[in-house]
Parts: C-alpha cells; sequence; structure tokens
C-alpha cells in the first residue's frame, strides 16, 4: 500500500511545505513548481498503482472504543479509486502548469497562495477517493468543500467572487449536513463505518431495512449538494467567479464529481433501497434537462460550460438511477477529462480577448486556430460524437437506461443529448466563426496553457480509440439496441444543424425561436426562479426570523433587563438608607434579630 | 435556689446590659453596657454549669472572660484612636460608615 | 429560707441595683465604679453556684483587670479633653422597650423548660477544670491565647503615638 499513500502524501507535503514556510509561498512561481513537482510525481504513482493492480484494503483503529475501535482510517484501493486517482493527479498535474501561464499576472504571493490550495485540494479529493469508510470520507469531503471556497474566493477583493464562495460553502452545507447525518444514523445502527462491512452486513441482510431508506436518502442529500443536483445547483454557476483553471479543476472534473463517486462506491449499498435509486434517477434526468435548457439560453461561456457540468453530472446520476453506475463512472472519468479540457480552452479565449460574453467574441478561429481545434475536440466529445471518448460513456448511460425500462427517463436524457450538443455548438459558433465583434488582435496563449490543451484533446482522441478497440467493461456491460448509436449520432447532428442554421447561417432568426418557446425561454432566462425562490426564502425566513429574533432581543429581553436593573437600582437606594453609620442603629438591628429567632424557635418548639 | 431564678436574673442584667449599649451615646458607656450583657451570659453559664453538674459551663465562662478582657483592652484602645481623630467619642457624631 | 436562697435574693438585689446605676448614672466614672461593683456581685453569684475559682477569676481578672483598664481610659480622654465627661443618654423609652421585649421574650422561653432536678453528686471541680483545660478543651485554650497575642497587638497599634 506505499504506492497509494504516497499519491496521498506528496500533495500533503507540498501543502505542509507551502503553507509553513512563507518564503517558499511568496516566491510564487517557485511554490508553483513545488506543487507541480508533487503532483507529478504522484500522478506516476497512481499511473503505477493502476497499471500494477495494487488493489486492497488497509484499515488502522483510530478511536478506540470497547468492543473494538469505533472508528478506523485507512486507504482503500479497487479499480474505481484507481481510476479516480489517476484522473484527478492527471487533471491536477495539467491544471497546474496551465495556471503557471494563465495567472502570471498574478503577484508572486497570491500565486504562492494558489498553489498552496492546489496542492490542498489534491490531497484532500485523493483522501475522498481512498476513504475505506464513510467517517474518513466525509472528513476529506468536507476538506475538498472547503478548498472549494477558498479557491472561488482566490479573488476575494472582488464582491461577486466572495459571495460566490459563500454561496458555494453554505449550499454545499446544506446536502452535507444530511450526510453526516445520515453517516452517523448509519453507524447508530450498524456500529461501523466501514464499507467492506457494510456491504457485508448489506448483502447478508443484516442491515435494518426499516430506516436505511432515510438514511442513505440523508447521505444521498450530500451528493446532492456536492454534485449541484437540483434542486441545490445553484452554486456551480456562480462558482465561476473563480480562476478559470479552478473551475476546470474543481467544477467540472474533479470536486463535483465527489457525489457521483460516493453514490458509485456506496452503490451495494443504494441498491437495497429501489425506491431511493428510482429517486436518484429521476432526479438525474430532471437536472440534466433543466440544466442544458439553461445553458442554451447563457451569454457567460464559462457558465455555459457550468450548466453543461450541471446537465452532465444529472446525467452520471441518471445512470446511477438505472442500477448503472458503473456506465455514471465511466462518464465521469470521461467526462473529467474533456470538460477539464473546454474549460481550459475556454480560459485560453477569456485570456485572449478579456471578456466572458460570447456575444462579443467571434471569428476567434483565425487568432486562436489552436484553441480552436481542442474546443471543438471537447465539443465533440461532449456532444457524444464518435469515435471520441465522450461518445461510449454516454452511450452506456443511454443503453443502461433503456436496459433499465425507464423509457421515461430515456426520453429526457435524449432531449437532453440533442440540447447538449445545440448549445455546445452554439457556444463554438458564437466565439471561433460566425461575425467578428471583438476588436484588436487576440494571439494564442503561451506553451504552458497551449501544451495541456493538446494533451487532453489528444487523451480525449487516443481514449475513444481504445474505447473502439478494447471496449471497457462498462460499454460491455451495457449493450443497447443496435439502432441506439446511430439515434444517438442523429441527435448530436441534429443539435449541431440546429446551431449552425441559427448562429451561423442566421437562417433562423434566435428571436423567432424564443418566441415559439415562449415561456420557457422566459423561465431558463430566469434561472426557473430557483435563485429568487432561495433569494426570497433566504430573506423570507432567516431575515424575517432574525428581525423577529431583534424585536425579541430590542424589546423583550431588553425591557427585562431595563426593569430588573431600575428596580436594583432604586431598592439599592432605599436599602442603602439602612446603614445610617449610627452603631446604635445595628445594636437595635441585633436586638430585633434576637427577638426574632427567640420568637421563631418558640414557635417551633410547639 | 431554682435554676430558674438565676437565669431570670441573668435575663435581667442582660436586658439592663442591652438597655445601656442602646442608650448610651459615650462610646465608653456602650462598652460598659457590653460588659453587662457579658457578665449576664456568664451566670447563665455557671447556672446551667451548676444544674446539670457538667463542667462545660464553667469552662466556657473561664473563656469568655479571657475574651471580654481582650474585647475590652480592644475596645477601650479603638475609642482612644477615635478620639484622638474626631475629637469626640459621642457615637452619635461616629457615622463614617453611613451609607 | 435556706443560706442559699437569703444570699441569692441578697446578691440579686445588689446586681440588679448597680447594674441599673452602671446604665443611668450621668457620671462616666462613676458608672465605671457601679460596674465594679456590679462584677463582684455576680462572683458572688458564681460563689453561690458552687464555684470558688470562677469566682477568684472574675475577681482578679474582671472586677480588677477590666475595671482598672477602664479606668485608665477614661482619665486618658479627660486628660485629652480638659474636661470631665458626663455622658448623656438618648431614646430611653426606645431602649428600655427593645430590652423588655427581649428580655421577656428571653424568660418566656428559657422558662418554658421544666427545671431540671438539682444534681446531688458534685465531681471535683478544680481538678475536672484542670483536666477538661488540657483535654478536650485543650485546642480551645491555645486559640485563646493567639487571640490575646493579637488583641495585644491590636491594642498597642492602635494606641501607638502619631508619627
Amino acid at each position: 500500500m506505499s504506492l497509494p499513500l504516497a499519491v496521498l502524501a506528496l500533495p500533503f507535503v507540498s501543502f505542509v511545505l507551502l503553507a509553513v514556510v512563507p518564503p517558499l509561498r511568496r516566491a510564487g512561481r517557485v511554490a508553483g513548481g513545488v506543487s507541480i513537482a508533487a503532483t507529478a510525481v504522484a500522478f506516476v504513482c497512481a499511473l503505477a498503482t493502476w497499471q500494477g493492480h495494487l488493489e486492497g484494503e488497509q484499515l488502522v483503529p483510530w478511536i478506540p472504543g470497547d468492543a473494538g475501535p469505533m472508528a478506523t482510517v485507512g486507504l482503500l484501493v479497487d479499480p474505481i479509486t484507481n481510476a479516480m486517482l489517476v484522473l484527478v493527479t492527471l487533471v491536477s498535474l495539467l491544471i497546474q502548469i496551465y495556471s503557471l501561464a494563465y495567472l502570471s499576472d498574478e503577484p508572486s504571493p497570491a500565486l504562492g497562495r494558489y498553489y498552496t490550495y492546489q496542492s490542498l485540494f489534491a490531497f484532500s479529493m485523493l483522501g475522498l477517493v481512498l476513504s475505506p469508510t464513510f467517517l474518513q470520507m466525509f472528513i476529506f469531503w468536507e476538506l475538498v468543500g472547503l478548498c472549494s471556497y477558498l479557491l472561488i474566493g482566490f479573488w476575494y477583493q472582488r464582491p461577486a467572487a466572495a459571495r460566490a464562495a459563500v454561496k458555494a460553502f453554505w449550499i454545499t452545507k446544506l446536502g452535507d449536513l444530511g450526510f453526516v447525518t445520515g453517516i452517523v444514523m448509519l453507524w447508530a445502527a450498524t456500529g461501523t463505518f466501514e464499507f467492506s462491512t457494510l456491504f457485508r452486513m448489506g448483502a447478508a441482510g443484516q442491515l435494518p431495512a426499516e430506516s436505511l431508506g432515510l438514511i442513505l436518502f440523508l447521505i444521498y442529500l450530500g451528493a446532492v449538494g456536492k454534485s449541484a443536483q437540483f434542486p441545490l445547483h445553484v452554486w456551480l454557476p456562480d462558482a465561476m467567479e473563480g480562476p478559470t483553471p479552478v473551475s476546470a479543476l474543481i467544477h467540472a472534473a474533479t470536486m463535483v464529481t465527489a457525489g457521483v463517486f460516493m453514490v458509485t462506491r456506496a452503490q451495494p449499498l443504494f441498491a437495497l433501497v429501489p425506491d431511493l435509486v428510482w429517486l436518484i434517477g429521476t432526479v438525474g434526468a430532471f437536472t440534466a434537462l433543466l440544466a442544458a435548457s439553461m445553458a442554451c439560453v447563457e451569454h457567460d461561456i464559462k457558465r455555459v460550460l457550468a450548466y453543461s457540468t450541471v446537465s452532465q453530472l444529472g446525467y452520471m446520476m441518471a445512470a446511477a438511477g438505472a442500477g448503472a453506475a458503473d456506465a455514471g463512472f465511466f462518464h465521469l472519468l470521461t467526462h473529467g477529462v474533456f470538460k477539464a479540457l473546454l474549460f481550459l480552452a475556454a480560459g485560453s479565449v477569456i485570456h485572449a480577448v478579456g471578456t466572458n460574453d460570447m456575444f462579443r467574441m467571434g471569428r476567434l478561429w483565425h487568432g486562436l486556430p489552436h484553441t480552436g481545434i481542442v474546443f471543438i475536440v471537447g465539443t465533440l466529445a461532449l456532444a457524444g460524437v464518435w469515435p471520441l471518448a465522450g461518445f461510449f460513456s454516454k452511450e452506456s448511460i443511454l443503453a443502461a437506461v433503456w436496459g433499465a425500462g425507464r423509457t421515461g427517463t430515456f426520453a429526457v436524457l435524449a432531449l437532453t443529448a440533442f440540447l447538449t450538443a445545440f448549445y455546445m455548438f452554439r457556444a463554438v459558433f458564437l466565439t471561433f466563426f460566425g461575425h467578428a465583434h471583438a476588436g484588436g488582435h487576440p494571439h494564442e496563449a503561451p506553451w504552458p496553457m497551449r501544451g495541456p490543451l493538446w494533451i487532453l484533446a489528444i487523451l480525449t482522441l487516443v481514449l475513444g480509440l481504445a474505447f473502439l478497440a478494447s471496449p471497457p467493461p462498462a460499454v460491455e456491460a451495457h449493450h443497447g439496441p443496435g439502432w441506439l448509436g446511430p439515434f444517438s449520432l442523429g441527435l448530436a447532428a441534429a443539435g449541431l444543424a440546429l446551431a449552425w442554421a441559427m448562429y451561423q447561417q442566421r437562417a433562423i432568426a434566435p428571436a423567432s425561436f424564443s418566441r415559439v418557446l415562449a415561456p420557457i425561454d422566459f423561465a431558463a432566462r430566469r434561472r426557473y426562479g430557483i435563485d429568487a425562490l432561495y433569494l426570497g426564502l433566504y430573506k423570507g425566513l432567516i431575515l424575517g426570523f432574525s428581525k423577529l429574533i431583534g424585536l425579541i432581543d430590542r424589546y423583550l429581553v431588553d425591557g427585562l433587563v431595563n426593569v430588573f436593573s431600575a428596580l436594583s437600582l432604586r431598592s439599592g437606594d432605599r436599602l442603602r438608607r439602612i446603614q445610617s453609620g449610627q452603631v446604635h442603629d445595628y445594636v437595635y438591628g441585633v436586638a430585633f434579630g434576637v427577638l426574632l429567632v427567640v420568637v421563631f424557635a418558640h414557635w417551633w418548639a410547639r | 435556689m431554682s435554676l430558674h431564678g438565676y437565669l431570670t436574673l441573668g435575663a435581667l442584667v442582660f436586658a439592663i446590659g442591652l438597655f445601656g449599649v442602646v442608650t448610651r451615646r459615650n462610646a465608653v458607656g456602650m462598652l460598659l453596657g457590653i460588659e453587662l450583657m457579658l457578665n449576664a451570659v456568664n451566670i447563665n453559664l455557671v447556672a446551667f454549669s451548676r444544674f446539670h453538674a457538667d463542667l462545660g459551663g464553667i469552662v466556657f465562662s473561664l473563656f469568655t472572660i479571657a475574651i471580654t478582657v481582650a474585647e475590652v483592652a480592644l475596645g477601650l484602645a479603638i475609642v482612644i484612636v477615635i478620639f484622638r481623630v474626631r475629637k469626640t467619642i459621642e457615637a452619635d457624631r461616629l457615622d463614617l460608615l453611613r451609607g | 429560707m435556706t443560706v442559699e436562697t437569703v444570699g441569692f435574693w441578697l446578691v440579686a438585689a445588689v446586681l440588679l441595683a448597680s447594674s441599673l446605676a452602671v446604665v443611668l448614672t450621668k457620671n462616666l466614672f462613676h458608672a465605671v465604679l457601679y460596674l465594679a461593683v456590679a462584677l463582684v456581685a455576680t462572683g458572688v453569684v458564681f460563689l453561690l453556684l458552687e464555684s470558688p475559682f470562677l469566682f477568684g477569676v472574675q475577681l482578679l481578672l474582671y472586677a480588677g483587670g477590666v475595671v482598672t483598664i477602664v479606668v485608665f481610659a477614661i482619665m486618658l480622654t479627660e486628660r485629652l479633653v480638659g474636661e470631665r465627661i458626663t455622658q448623656t443618654s438618648r431614646h430611653v423609652v426606645n431602649g428600655a422597650i427593645v430590652s423588655a421585649a427581649v428580655f421577656v421574650a428571653v424568660v418566656g422561653f428559657l422558662l418554658q423548660a421544666g427545671a431540671p432536678a438539682p444534681v446531688t453528686e458534685r465531681p471535683d471541680q478544680l481538678a475536672g477544670l484542670g483536666r477538661a483545660l488540657v483535654g478536650p478543651y485543650a485546642v480551645t485554650l491555645e486559640l485563646l491565647g493567639v487571640l490575646l497575642v493579637a488583641a495585644l497587638l491590636g491594642a498597642i497599634y492602635f494606641a501607638r503615638a502619631d508619627d
């Protein structure tokens, strides 16, 4: 187990080094070098772990208890952990390299801070995927949330970034509350946090059937918050206030997939409660469609990608809901690669033109050919075009959903696939083709940025070809009917065609289109009122409650306090006069006291 | 003579002493009243001791006497100090501790 | 009428009279002298209660010591004032009422208990006293010594010359 441990320890060492040695951190690029070196070695170790099939579980007691340890910590390495280790270290490495160029304008201390957070994030995420127990997973889960907060708020001078960071933190906390409650309830019911023990108990039917549904639902809430499922998806688009590499790393490729990962990890438990699985799938499909429709009307290129991420996460959850968590996980891996690619490419575009608004871009193809090619590769992959990586994973999800007989979900996902192709090509046409709006001469980014882009693009392509040559188990397991492949390709082509007609050829005016679909267009532009609803709830409930408490405090509590203080002041003033300073009066007092005692003793004796 | 006779005598002397303490203006006069009260207590103690054949009462009155002597010595010293400072030993005019 | 009864009534009369004189006399010096009489009378009461040792202590310490100290104090203050100290009383009625009330309450309380049977056999008082003082009351005795030292130091401190 030393190799997986090394994968985990290296980013941690880097983080501690950067955190406790301020000169190193303030050096900026040197700090980046340390972090990149650590992540690179970790990536090599992860590859070795994967190739060596070093699988197994190691547990050490943590919290001692009367009958055996109450909690254990350790490492769990299995195929999905291995895959995640490689994905996380690879994406982290590429993004850290990319950031060197992307954030080159930042002052050195800020850059050092950035890399400190990055190292902490890599450590937390790796710890999360290596966790053999719910408790350990929760700890790293929260660490990951913290890193997300820190990185979204990296430009904390900007009010919008600070607000977005807080929003992301609070909304995911809402889900985490359910998560931790569920874990504790599970522990109370079974006495263990360990996945392997829980799976064994589940297989043997030793889990309490009546409370298991509620417990797993609460745990699922954690995944809803982290993986931005409806109705807790609102934080992810706002999280785009962070630097683009952060969006790519945390809010596309790795962190937001933690929820899907958790559902996949705990799949044997979830499978025990069919109703919950159905709920997961339905919410996932609904989220996928909702987010896709919002992506269609978004102007900000990063937000399009953010909604697309929410949508794809819904896809993965829908797969899990069809009992095919492996297909969802497979999509997670491929999506991690090409979504990181898309984000980094978008970052490159933003770097070149200095705006996020797609309607102020256009004809960037000539200035940014590299970026354009990789962005289109990523778009094709996301749209599910053969033979790119995305095709296979999307295909297996659709096949699994169809195979599970969930026609409604299948229809929603198919519609989502069409919308995905549409909004992605809409972004492509608006950004790289169409009519020039951007002033100046946008130029290609330096190689530290272009390198990772090309690596990810090639990887997207190569992975697809590799899957073609030797289908991975998830694809093997879910064979759809023969018409499925052409059908989904047709959906992608239809989306492409519509986007081409509307934004390239202008054959169909987008305005007339939105008139036809006026209610949906209206609602999607306002994000279906969900953000407003939360804001209203916040204002109405929390502020109203606070005002009520404020009134109670001001008038009731303060009033009581004032009454008491006035009473004690007045009575103190009266009592003061008893103390005359005259010895005789005191003697009188003593005499009366004696009288009182004697009278009392009389009465008592009787 | 019965125990009750002695006790009544003691109570009478005690009441007279209390009267002296309460009415005297002069601090020394008040001290004299206190002496009377303590004496009355001693009478009670010794009477109980005699009628219960218990030496404890005698021992206690011995202690009382010794403590009284100390108290008188200190009390008079205080009176003299007060007199030096305030030029009076009229207890009426001593109200430095007035609240 | 036994000797004890006659003696009791006589001594009681003297004691009460001298006590009243102590609290009523105008002249402070006379009051002290009446106090001496009252103290001696108390000593005689002790004698009637068959405690000759206590009578001796009363005479020596109280009548001798206390009275002497008070006389010294009065003379000292008179010299400082430069005139005779006469003392007056105040709120005589109030004082009388309070004192009477206390008397009635205490006596009423004490007398409601029945009189105990007189004890016939008498222990050897002096020897018993000695044993009690070094036996069960030894610690109290030592504490008393500490108290007396403290009082002595306090008196010296208060009475020291200003410097």
